[in-house]
């Protein structure tokens, strides 16, 4: 009885040892650990394709079964939301081409001088606590870890382990993710009053100059996205009268830097902008269940309150491991805090990742990491 | 030369390495596509939980080490993570068994839905043990719950596959 306790605990002390001294090579990043993953992966791959083949049809069932009604009603939102999408790409493409214009005009660096590899989506984690998915291309590409990878919709993530034929992408709900990210402040929504003067209809608001009084019916103007309206500029004037028709803003309603106003300051805004104000934070991922949030956003009067549906896009920087303007999502909640804390943002990623198919990674390298050649 | 091989396809622990490998396979594809209130089923954890079951403390305790060691080459999990806790839960599963005056198919049941949510929760513990952040959360629970309820129904075949794997060369022959 002694001995088989001796053996027993002996057994157990050994697996005990084993696994520390595993734990321990890996998270030092030893190539031996490395190279047996990299190994299994060549001979279990093959196998785990020819299985997927023969049990995706219990999956396709399973899928079928469980969210038949959701697909459909996916399918009736996305029809209407391609709808409504479809008068606003071609201003939202010009204003695109325009700005790429003017950063390469301005020698800045844009994403269209990236170059970038497409890969497919062939496997998911089979972990609950990882949010990790496999794609088929991998160091023969030329990727390397850290670099951003980007569906049509924006970022998902990044590379975090590459072999030959093969990566794995960290999604950004992954808790472990963590970015450099900006925020770009929305003025505040605008009630526009139009109308032919005087017209009167029941809810009326009415505007004085020096002049005329005219009372106009109140007309409220929404844009699916916050704060874009193709076409239109913002101007403001405090001491005309707005001409029939025209759009006016109330002073109060337009963001801290007003165009045309003169402050303290030595920088001037022209008018007809209203230039967005950018705060930086840090995005960091919370599981699958949760969406990834924005700390360290610092609490500027200047920055005013973030609104929601301001858009999240990726920071850049010297270190950063994505490029700049990468869109990554819109504020869905704001968490003040108090004091000087700033608030913590919740956002909702513009990259649906329970749906990956395709995805395009980039070929970037922070200027700090890359190999000058001599 | 075939001698050797058959003295190594003779060997319990390689028939368990060879089961374990077909187990990963589904886990890596139908159970990664069949998720129930959006968790993962874990075939894993409860070949580790059976090899317990079906030989005891000692022997589960090194067979859930090694199908642990087999689901740590495909995860990005450090290696050696859930070969340890799947040595516990193997243990554990082992250790309860023993407990069971008349065992029957429903305690093993009982004890491999058991022994799979301990292994859920252990896991995360483990990972958080080694660096991971914001895993260790209520959801935990629910995963481990889930888990625990799916592995309950298939425990008796897992334990019979277990029990074949892991019988005494002797027997075998």
């Amino acid at each position: 009885m002694a001995d088989l306790s001796f053996t027993r605990r002996r057994a157990i002390l050994l697996l005990s040892l084993t696994s520390v001294i595993l734990i321990t090579m890996d998270l030092r990043g030893s190539s031996i650990i490395n190279f047996t993953r990299s190994a299994f992966g060549v001979v279990f791959r093959p196998i785990e394709s020819a299985t997927k083949v023969v049990t995706r049809p219990i999956g396709n069932a399973w899928n079928g079964m469980t969210h038949y009604n959701d697909v459909v009603k996916e399918n009736h939102r996305l029809n209407d939301l391609v709808a409504f999408s479809e008068g606003s790409t071609i201003s939202a493409i010009a204003s695109v081409r325009e700005a790429q214009e003017l950063l390469s005009l301005n020698g800045l660096p844009t994403l269209a001088g990236i170059a970038s590899c497409t890969a497919q989506v062939v496997g998911q984690s089979p972990s609950n606590f990882t949010q990790t998915v496999e794609i088929n291309r991998g160091s023969e590409c030329g990727l390397k870890v850290g670099m951003p990878v980007l569906n049509a919709a924006g970022m998902i993530g990044k590379i975090t382990d590459v072999y030959n034929k093969r990566s794995v992408v960290m999604l950004l709900t992954d808790p472990g993710y963590s970015l450099a990210v900006k925020i770009v402040n929305l003025p505040a929504p605008t009630t526009t009053t139009t109308g032919a003067p005087g017209a009167t209809v029941g809810d009326t608001t009415t505007t004085t100059s020096s002049t005329t009084t005219t009372t106009l019916p109140r007309v409220t103007t929404t844009t699916g996205i916050p704060g874009f309206v193709p076409g239109a500029t913002i101007a403001t004037s405090s001491t005309l009268a707005p001409l029939p028709g025209e759009v006016t803003v109330p002073a109060e309603d337009v963001g801290p830097n007003q165009p045309g106003k003169s402050t303290n300051s030595e920088i001037t805004v022209p008018p007809g902008l209203d230039v967005p104000l950018r705060e930086t934070g840090a995005l960091e991922g919370r599981g699958i269940s949760r969406n990834p949030i924005v700390r360290f956003v610092e609490n500027q009067p200047r920055f005013g309150a973030v609104r929601i549906g301001s858009p999240i896009i990726s920071a850049g920087g010297a270190t950063s491991l994505a490029p700049p303007d990468i869109v990554i999502g819109s504020v869905s909640r704001v968490v003040n805090r108090t004091g000087t804390l700033g608030p913590i943002l919740e956002v909702t990623l513009a990259a649906n990742l329970k749906n990956l198919n395709f995805v395009r990674i980039l070929l970037y390298q922070p200027s700090s990491e890359r190999v000058i050649a001599p | 030369m075939i001698e050797r091989l058959l003295l190594f396809a003779e060997n319990r622990y390689a028939r368990l390495v060879l089961v374990g490998l077909m187990v990963l396979t589904l886990q890596t594809t139908v159970f990664n596509d069949v998720r129930p209130f959006g968790v993962c089923l874990q075939v894993m954890v409860l070949l580790a939980a059976s090899a317990g079951l079906a030989r005891g403390s000692d022997v589960g305790a090194i067979g859930g080490f090694i199908i642990g060691l087999l689901y740590d080459l495909v995860l990005t999990t450090p290696m050696g993570l859930c070969a340890a806790v799947f040595a516990i839960v193997g243990y554990l599963a082992g250790v309860g068994q023993s407990l069971v005056y008349a065992p029957t198919w429903w305690t093993r049941m009982l004890l491999g839905s058991i022994a799979s949510a301990i292994g859920m929760i252990l896991l995360p513990i483990a990972s958080t043990v080694t660096g991971a952040t914001g895993i260790l959360n209520a959801h935990v629970l629910f995963v481990a719950l889930i888990v625990g309820l799916f592995n309950a129904v298939l425990s008796v075949p897992a334990e019979r596959l277990c029990r074949w794997a892991l019988t005494e060369p002797a027997a075998v022959r």
